[in-house]
């Protein structure tokens, strides 16, 4: 039995991905998409080879099981809201939200449907991650003592670039995965947060440079890059890379260091590419099965997005602050 | 020629004895230490004469050049101050903010020639990339992060774990890295650090920084005495137009892999950046050149004082928890 999945919008350029491993994977069928905008759902729905439905409803009045939401950050909330009163499993695009109460109105919602939410954490599925976890809880680098993380890239653009829209700027778009990375290893919440920011990149009216420094509830403390630092000529998209400080040693991750170094004359430039795992597969291919109604393994759950966001949320605030803030449960 | 003493005689004195020896209008005259044992050892090898007393030493030297632990340096920098003598001093310039300002003020009223080693700054990797942002290659700084570290440094007596001798991770170690980005981007506004440092944990140090610089841009410098992989460094400056990056883990010119036993046994890898001037020449070499012409050093005493002012307020943050405005 295949799952039957809808996309409500492609205004986050990973709905494109996940498209793609819908359509890849034997166990699902994309039976349409929805979007605000109806001439980019038409076009996404030709390129997908599936159907255009000319309103949320419309989409979620079919039998669909699941929907996968990929609007910008600000609209997770009423279309999450939308999708679990239709009795929808779902797949949220991160970060989850950009305000406190949107995320427990989402949380709420779903618990109030008994429908699940997920959160689009791929990081999770890295074998590479994977491997750094069995490493540390094996004890291979002795106790826990600090982590430092980076999730660098470049500006997307477009609605990134609207704190309206976005939640913030640089910090909003990537603190979260290593964030969620950070509570997955350990097991703890991140407790404080610091942040610093800039916009020399961009010289915009949002964050481009973003620096988090964060305590965890074990002691353990860690920083967080999460800055559209790349350059234009960079051979690729950014990074995401945790080292993790032990008593005994150091373990450091590069999840996508797995590539082949392109030298490409014909663009002038040179490109890493990447030939690991494909974590978009793998975590779409656990949804689809959770959806079935398999055991949640790796996949990360609403409450793991809302305290992920939550983190980037205190670290506005605490740049407002000029000093450490709580993260707000 | 230009007549130099040595106080200290560890690792740092070595290096700067061998550095010294290949300038031909120098000569050690004479060389210090309060380990007699181990002054008497560097004299043998080195063919130089111990002096006596601090008094001995500055009495036959124009230039005192200070490798004692960070903690004795004010003690013996300030005497040579005062005695007029030109003080070249290792990094950083002390322990303690009122010995910097009492070394600051001594050279002021005495106007002595003076130079902390800031030695990073004659690094070719380091100084390269230093004119290449001045000169705007990256455009405007919007993002640094620096690293430095290995595992935890040995040294006669474990001075180094001593944190009211070395200042931990912070003073000692990333203070090469402060300085660089001081020189490099100009003041901090704020900084925000966490740290091993008070944790009581044997031969482990640690530490995480952020520096919001006045021009706008973040920084992030990491220092570990925590990694048993081997001693690395790397950095980057990321601006509107560019980036710049460079890793001593990745940039390798030269690397030797050998068996321990010469058969099958477990191997040792050292890499190794050959050059033609090694940057501990090039610093006192700069210092004996400014000493012999009246020119001012590069590298002054305000920015020893500075770094030392930023790694203390780091080592503050640390402590409380709190933000340190600067």
């Amino acid at each position: 039995m295949k799952v039957k999945v809808g996309i409500m919008s492609f205004a986050h350029l990973h709905a494109d991905s996940y498209a793609h491993c819908l359509k890849a994977n034997p166990n699902a069928e994309l039976v349409g998409i929805a979007d605000h905008d109806s001439a980019r759902a038409q076009a996404k729905a030709r390129e997908f080879e599936t159907q255009a439905f000319d309103s949320y409803e419309s989409l979620l009045a079919s039998d669909i099981q699941a929907v996968i939401i990929c609007s910008e950050n600000a609209r997770h909330a009423p279309l999450v809201q939308m999708a679990a009163a239709s009795g929808k499993h779902i797949l949220c695009e991160k970060p989850l939200m950009t305000k406190l109460d949107d995320g427990k109105a989402m949380l709420a919602a779903a618990q109030g449907a008994g429908v699940q939410l997920f959160t689009a954490f791929p990081c999770r599925f890295s074998p590479a991650f994977q491997q750094m976890m069995r490493l540390i809880h094996a004890g291979a680098i002795g106790e826990l003592l600090a982590l430092r993380g980076t999730n660098r890239g470049s500006n997307p653009g477009g609605w990134f670039n609207d704190p309206e829209l976005a939640g913030g700027g640089a910090m909003m778009d990537h603190t979260v995965h290593v964030a969620d990375l950070m509570r997955r290893l350990t097991g703890h919440e991140i407790v404080e947060v610091y942040a610093e920011t800039g916009n020399n990149m961009f010289h915009g009216a949002f964050d481009d440079t973003a620096m988090l420094t964060m305590t965890l509830q074990n002691g353990v403390f860690a920083t967080l890059d999460s800055s559209w630092s790349r350059p234009k000529t960079f051979p690729t998209w950014g990074d995401v890379t945790l080292a993790a400080i032990g008593t005994r040693g150091v373990v450091e991750m590069d999840m996508f260091a797995q590539y082949l170094v392109y030298y490409d004359d014909r663009a002038g430039r040179v490109k890493q590419l990447f030939w690991g795992d494909h974590i978009d597969y793998l975590m779409v291919d656990e949804f689809l099965r959770v959806v079935a109604g398999a055991e949640r393994q790796a996949l990360a759950t609403g409450e793991d997005g809302y305290r992920a966001a939550a983190v980037a949320i205190a670290g506005y605030e605490s740049v407002k602050r000029r000093e450490p803030v709580p993260v707000q449960a | 020629m230009t007549k130099v003493g040595i106080i200290g005689l560890g690792t740092m004195g070595a290096q700067h004895m061998d550095a010294y020896r290949a300038m031909p209008d120098v000569e050690v005259t004479a060389v210090y230490d309060h380990h007699a044992e181990r002054a008497q050892a560097f004299a043998q090898k080195y063919s130089v004469r111990v002096a006596e007393s601090l008094n001995d030493l500055l009495d036959h030297c124009e230039v005192i050049d200070i490798c004692t632990p960070t903690y004795r340096h004010a003690e013996y920098a300030l005497p040579a101050i005062e005695a007029g003598k030109a003080v070249v001093c290792e990094k950083p310039l002390a322990r303690t903010l009122e010995d910097c300002e009492r070394i600051v003020n001594a050279v002021k009223q005495r106007n002595t020639p003076f130079m902390p080693a800031h030695v990073l700054r004659f690094f070719p990797e380091y100084r390269t990339a230093h004119h290449l942002v001045q000169s705007g290659a990256v455009g405007t700084v919007a993002a640094v992060r620096m690293r430095r570290g290995g595992d935890f440094p040995r040294a006669k007596s474990d001075w180094y774990a001593d944190f009211g001798k070395s200042g931990g991770v912070i003073l000692d170690l990333i203070i090469h890295d402060l300085d660089w980005l001081l020189w490099t981007l100009g003041a901090v506004e704020r900084v925000y650090a966490k740290a091993l440092t008070f944790r009581n944990l044997t031969h482990l140090d640690y530490t995480l920084v952020t520096l919001k610089f006045k021009n706008g841009a973040v920084g992030h410098v990491e220092g570990t005495w925590c990694d048993p992989g081997g001693f690395k460094v790397n950095f980057e400056v990321c601006g509107d137009s560019g980036m710049l990056e460079y890793d001593s883990a990745r940039q390798v010119a030269l690397q030797i892999a050998t068996r321990a036993d010469g058969g099958t046994g477990g191997g040792v890898q050292v890499p190794e950046s050959p050059a033609t001037q090694n940057p501990y020449y090039l610093e006192l070499r700069h210092f004996i050149e400014c000493v012999q012409t009246g020119q001012t050093p590069e590298i002054t005493v305000e920015d020893g004082y500075n770094a030392v002012r930023l790694a203390l307020a780091a080592i503050e943050s640390a402590q409380t928890g709190r933000a340190i405005a600067l």
